[in-house]
C-alpha cells in the first residue's frame, strides 16, 4: 500500500522519532542567541474560524485566548503538568462544596475598568447562563458564582469537586469587561486582560490585534498580531514555508516532509491528546466476549497501520492513554500483532463466523477508509470477516448510541473540557456514561472513577485513572490504535514560542520575533 | 417584451419558493440530528448531553411542525427579512452580503479573464478549422476540462507562491491575492468559451453572407471582422451568464483552498451545519441572481443576434 510514498514515509517517520521526545508538555522553540525586536508583527494561521459571533461558550472562545486576548482565573501548565494561577493569585477548598478564588489586584480590562470580584462573576455567570453551556463548567457540576468581597469570588458545586481550578483554567471560563456582554453577542474588542487587544476583524479570515501596552504580565514583546482563519492545512503548511505567516497550528502530515527539509522553518511536536481508536461494541455478540475482543486486538498490526496510513506521523497506541500522559501508569507496553494468540483466543471463545462484522470508517476523517482496509485484511488473518461502511459521523451516531453496531473507527479528545481526563474516563467508560459507545459496564471501574472525582490529590487522583486504564485494557474494551501528533510549524526567527497541543496558549507577552 | 418579463418573474418567484424549500429540508431527510450538528459547528466534540438538545431546539422553534416552520421563514422573507442565523445568531443578510461581493467579484475576474484567453484562442482555431494551431489550441484547451480544481490549485501555489514568490499562497485582500483564485477557476470556462468561440466562428465563416460581403467589395480581413467574428461570439454570451450563475454557488473548493469568504464555503458551512436559514438565505440570493443574470443574457444574446444579422435567431 502506498509504496511510492516510501521515501516520505522514512522522512516522516524520521520526523516522528524526533517528536516522541516531545512529550506531553509540548515543545519549546528557544533561540536564545536571537534578539527580539519589539516592533515586530506576527502573523498565525489558525485551523478554525470563529462561527459564533465570538461567543465565549463556543469554540471561539480558543481563538481570543490563543490570540493573546482573553485569560482566565487559572492556566493549566503543560510542562508542569499542573494549574498555575492567571487572573487569580491563588485558591482554595473552603468547604467541601465552595471554592473561594482570590482576584488579582491592580489588573485592568482593556477599556480602562478594574478586574474586581463583581465582574468575574458577571462573566462566569454569562457563561453558566448560555442556552448550549460550556463543557467544562455548566450548571450541572457549577451550583452558583458569587463575591464574596471585593476581591473573592466563591465557586460552589452540587457535590464536592476536586477539580474547581482545572475548570477555570478551560477558555471557556474566560473573563471580559462588563461592557463585552452585549444583548447581540460578545464584542471582545477592547474588553479582554490579555497581552494583545483586538482591534479589527476581517469577517471569516482574520483578527487583527496591538500590544496591550498596560499588560499586568509584564512587557508585551510584539507590536501586534494577526491570526488569520485558515482551515485547509496545505494552505497553511504553504504560509508558513513562503514566510506569509509566521507560526501555522495543526500542519497535516502530507506537508511534513516539505516543512521538515525548510531550512526556514522548525517544525515543532507533540503528543496530542487524541487516540485513533477501534470502538467494540461490548454488548453485542461476538463482541461482547472479551476473549474476541482481545483476539481482534492481538490480531492487528499497529506498527504497519502508523507507519502506512499515518506515514509515521502518529505512534502506535499502547493503551487508553497516550504514554507520555502523567495518568497512563507506568506499564506502556506496545501491542505487538500475535496471530496464532488470536487464534487460540477465538478458538477458545467458540467463534463462529457466522456473519461479517461490520468496521464504521467515519468519513470526517479521511484517513479512516485505509485504516478499516488494514484491519479488515489484519482480521482476515485470524478468520473473522468484515465488511467497511464509511458514514458520516452524525449519520452513525444513533446507531452507535443506541448499540446496533460492531465496530467503529473515530478518535476522541480526552481533554476537551478540562486538563484531566475525568470527564472523558466518565461519559465514556462509566455504566451510565453519556457517551459510552462501546456500551461498557464495570462496577469496579465505576467505582473507581468515582473515588477519582473525589480525589483532591493530583498524584492520587491519576494513579486512580491509570487504574481504570488498566481496567480498559485487560477488558480489552475497544482497540486503541495510534495516538496523534499535534504538529505547529514556525519560521526560525519566532522567539519564546512554547507548543500546546490543545492550541489555547498561543501569543503570549513573551512571544517574540528576531529582527528581519 | 412584457410578456417575456412577467414570465421571467414568474420563473424567478418559483425558484425562490423551489430552492428554499429544498434546501429547508436537507437537515431532515439527510442522517442525523439537525440540532446536534448546529450545536457542533459551535462546540467541537462528540458528547452533546440531551438537555441542550432540547432547548436550543425550543428556542430555535425547531420542535414546531415542518410546513409551520417553513412557511414563517417564507412570510419573513417576503417582508424583507432573512432571519438569524442558527450558529452564529446574527442576521443572515450581514454575512449573506459581504460573501456574495466577495464571490461577485472572484468569478466576474474568472470569466473575464477566460473570455479574454478564449476570444483569441476560439477565434483564431475558428477560422483555420483543422490546421496545426486549430489542433494545438483544441488539445490543450480540452485539457484542461480533465484539471480538477483541488489539483490545479496546490499547483498553481507551487509554483506561484512558494517558487517563485510572486503570489500570495491565500487570503483575499488585494488584487493579487485574486490572481490565483481566478486562474483556477477560468480554466475550465477557458475551455467551454474557446470551444464555443471556435464553433462559431466556424459556422458564421460557412455562412452565405461571408462571400455576399466580398463580392460587395470587402477585403477577406474585412469580411472576418464584420461578419465571422460578431456571429461568433453570439453564444459566448449565455455561456458566460450560465458560467457565472454556476460558480456562484459552486466555487467551494477554490474558496477553501484560498481562504476566500465567498458564497461557496458559507453555503457549505450552513448545509454542514443544518444551518437553515443561512443556507436558505444564500441559496434563494444565488438563485435570484442566476435566474437575473441568464434574463440578462437572453436580452444580450436576443440584442446581438440582431443587431449582428448573423445565423442565430
Amino acid at each position: 500500500m502506498r509504496s511510492s510514498f516510501r521515501p516520505l514515509v522514512l522522512v516522516a517517520a524520521a520526523a516522528a522519532l524526533t517528536l516522541t521526545g516531545c512529550g506531553f508538555s509540548g515543545t519549546q522553540a528557544t533561540q536564545p542567541s536571537a534578539a527580539a525586536d519589539t516592533s515586530q508583527r506576527i502573523v498565525v494561521d489558525n485551523f478554525r474560524a470563529p462561527v459564533a459571533n465570538w461567543a465565549i461558550e463556543s469554540d471561539a472562545a480558543y481563538i481570543l485566548s490563543l490570540s493573546g486576548c482573553l485569560e482566565t482565573l487559572t492556566t493549566f501548565n503543560q510542562a508542569e503538568g499542573k494549574v498555575l494561577p492567571s487572573l487569580a493569585t491563588e485558591w482554595k477548598q473552603t468547604s467541601p462544596l465552595d471554592w473561594d478564588f482570590s482576584i488579582r489586584q491592580g489588573v485592568r480590562f482593556q477599556d480602562g475598568t478594574d478586574v474586581t470580584a463583581e465582574s468575574v462573576v458577571s462573566a462566569l455567570n454569562h457563561v453558566l447562563d448560555a442556552k448550549v453551556p460550556a463543557r467544562a463548567f455548566n450548571r450541572t457540576m457549577i451550583s452558583s458564582v458569587t463575591a464574596v468581597d471585593g476581591q473573592t469570588v466563591r465557586v460552589s458545586t452540587p457535590a464536592e469537586n476536586p477539580l474547581v481550578p482545572y475548570r477555570l483554567a478551560s477558555v471557556n471560563t474566560g473573563i471580559m469587561a462588563p461592557a463585552a456582554y452585549k444583548p447581540e453577542g460578545l464584542d471582545p474588542f477592547g474588553h479582554c486582560t490579555g497581552p494583545f487587544t483586538p482591534v479589527s476583524e476581517k469577517a471569516k479570515q482574520s483578527l487583527t490585534l496591538d500590544r496591550n501596552e498596560n499588560y499586568w504580565g509584564g512587557d508585551v514583546q510584539l507590536a501586534g498580531a494577526e491570526v488569520r482563519f485558515i482551515t485547509n492545512g496545505p494552505t497553511r503548511a504553504a504560509q508558513v514555508q513562503t514566510g506569509e505567516s509566521d507560526i501555522s497550528l495543526s500542519i497535516p502530515v502530507a506537508s511534513l516532509a516539505g516543512l521538515k527539509a525548510d531550512d526556514g522553518v522548525t517544525v515543532l511536536g507533540a503528543d496530542s491528546p487524541r487516540t485513533a481508536t477501534m470502538y467494540m461494541n461490548n454488548g453485542r455478540a461476538p463482541l461482547d466476549n472479551v476473549e474476541v475482543r482481545k483476539a481482534v486486538r492481538e490480531a492487528l498490526d499497529l506498527d504497519a497501520l502508523a507507519a502506512s496510513v499515518y506515514e509515521g506521523a502518529a505512534l502506535p497506541a499502547t493503551g487508553p492513554f497516550a504514554p507520555s500522559e502523567p495518568w497512563a501508569g507506568g506499564k506502556q507496553d506496545k501491542q505487538q500483532q500475535d496471530i496464532e494468540e488470536a487464534r487460540k483466543l477465538l478458538a477458545g471463545a467458540g467463534y463462529t463466523a457466522d456473519r461479517p462484522l461490520e468496521i464504521i470508517a467515519i468519513v470526517e476523517r479521511a484517513e479512516f477508509a485505509d485504516v478499516a482496509a488494514v484491519v479488515q485484511e489484519n482480521l482476515k488473518n485470524i478468520g473473522i470477516p468484515v465488511t467497511i461502511t464509511s458514514k458520516e459521523y452524525a449519520s452513525a451516531e444513533p446507531d452507535v448510541l443506541a448499540g446496533n453496531y460492531d465496530m467503529l473507527l473515530s478518535q476522541r479528545n480526552r481533554l476537551i473540557d478540562i486538563a484531566d481526563p475525568i470527564g472523558f474516563l466518565t461519559a465514556d467508560y462509566t455504566c451510565k456514561g453519556t457517551y459510552n459507545l462501546s456500551h461498557f459496564c464495570d462496577p469496579e471501574y465505576d467505582r473507581i472513577i468515582a473515588d477519582a472525582a473525589k480525589t483532591v490529590d493530583t498524584t492520587e487522583r491519576y494513579k486512580l485513572y491509570a487504574k481504570a486504564g488498566q481496567i480498559l485494557q485487560d477488558k480489552a474494551v475497544n482497540a486503541w490504535l495510534v495516538n496523534e501528533q499535534a504538529t505547529d510549524a514556525i519560521r526560525t526567527n519566532v522567539l519564546g514560542y512554547v507548543q500546546d497541543p490543545l492550541s489555547r496558549y498561543v501569543l503570549t507577552a513573551k512571544t517574540a520575533k528576531a529582527a528581519s | 417584451m412584457l410578456q417575456f418579463i412577467t414570465k421571467r418573474t414568474a420563473t424567478l418567484v418559483a425558484a425562490v419558493v423551489v430552492s428554499s424549500f429544498a434546501v429547508f429540508l436537507i437537515p431532515y431527510f439527510t442522517p442525523g440530528d439537525p440540532v446536534r450538528k448546529i450545536i457542533r459547528s459551535r462546540v467541537a466534540g462528540d458528547a452533546i448531553d440531551d438537555a441542550s438538545v432540547q432547548r436550543l431546539s425550543e428556542s430555535l422553534g425547531l420542535n414546531d411542525p415542518l410546513a409551520v416552520q417553513y412557511l414563517r421563514w417564507l412570510g419573513d422573507f417576503f417582508s424583507g427579512d432573512m432571519g438569524l442565523s442558527f450558529v452564529s445568531r446574527t442576521p443572515v443578510v450581514e454575512q449573506v452580503l459581504p460573501a456574495l461581493s466577495v464571490t461577485f467579484s472572484l468569478v466576474a475576474m474568472a470569466l473575464v479573464l477566460a473570455a479574454a484567453v478564449s476570444l483569441p484562442l476560439g477565434i483564431i482555431s475558428g477560422l483555420r478549422p483543422g490546421s496545426g494551431a486549430d489542433k494545438a489550441i483544441t488539445a490543450v484547451t480540452q485539457a484542461l476540462i480533465a484539471m480538477p480544481e483541488y489539483w490545479v490549485a496546490p499547483v498553481l501555489v507551487l509554483v506561484f507562491a512558494l517558487k517563485l514568490s510572486v503570489l500570495p499562497t491565500a487570503g483575499w485582500n488585494d488584487l493579487s491575492s485574486a490572481v490565483l483564485p481566478a486562474l483556477t477557476l477560468a480554466l475550465r470556462p477557458i475551455s467551454f468559451f474557446t470551444s464555443a468561440v471556435r464553433a462559431g466562428i466556424v459556422d458564421a465563416a460557412a455562412a452565405e453572407h461571408v462571400p455576399a460581403a466580398r463580392a460587395r467589395g470587402l477585403s477577406h480581413g474585412q469580411a472576418i471582422l464584420r461578419h465571422v467574428v460578431p456571429n461568433g461570439l453570439v453564444p459566448l454570451s449565455t455561456l458566460f451568464a450560465v458560467w457565472f450563475a454556476g460558480l456562484l454557488g459552486g466555487s467551494v473548493i477554490v474558496e477553501v483552498i484560498f481562504a476566500v469568504p465567498g458564497m461557496g464555503r458559507l453555503l457549505f458551512d450552513a448545509v454542514v451545519n443544518s444551518d437553515i436559514p443561512l443556507a436558505q438565505g444564500g441559496v434563494v440570493v444565488v438563485v435570484a441572481l442566476a435566474v437575473g443574470v441568464t434574463t440578462l443574457a437572453d436580452f444580450v444574446h436576443r440584442f446581438l443576434s440582431r443587431t449582428v444579422g448573423g445565423t442565430l435567431a
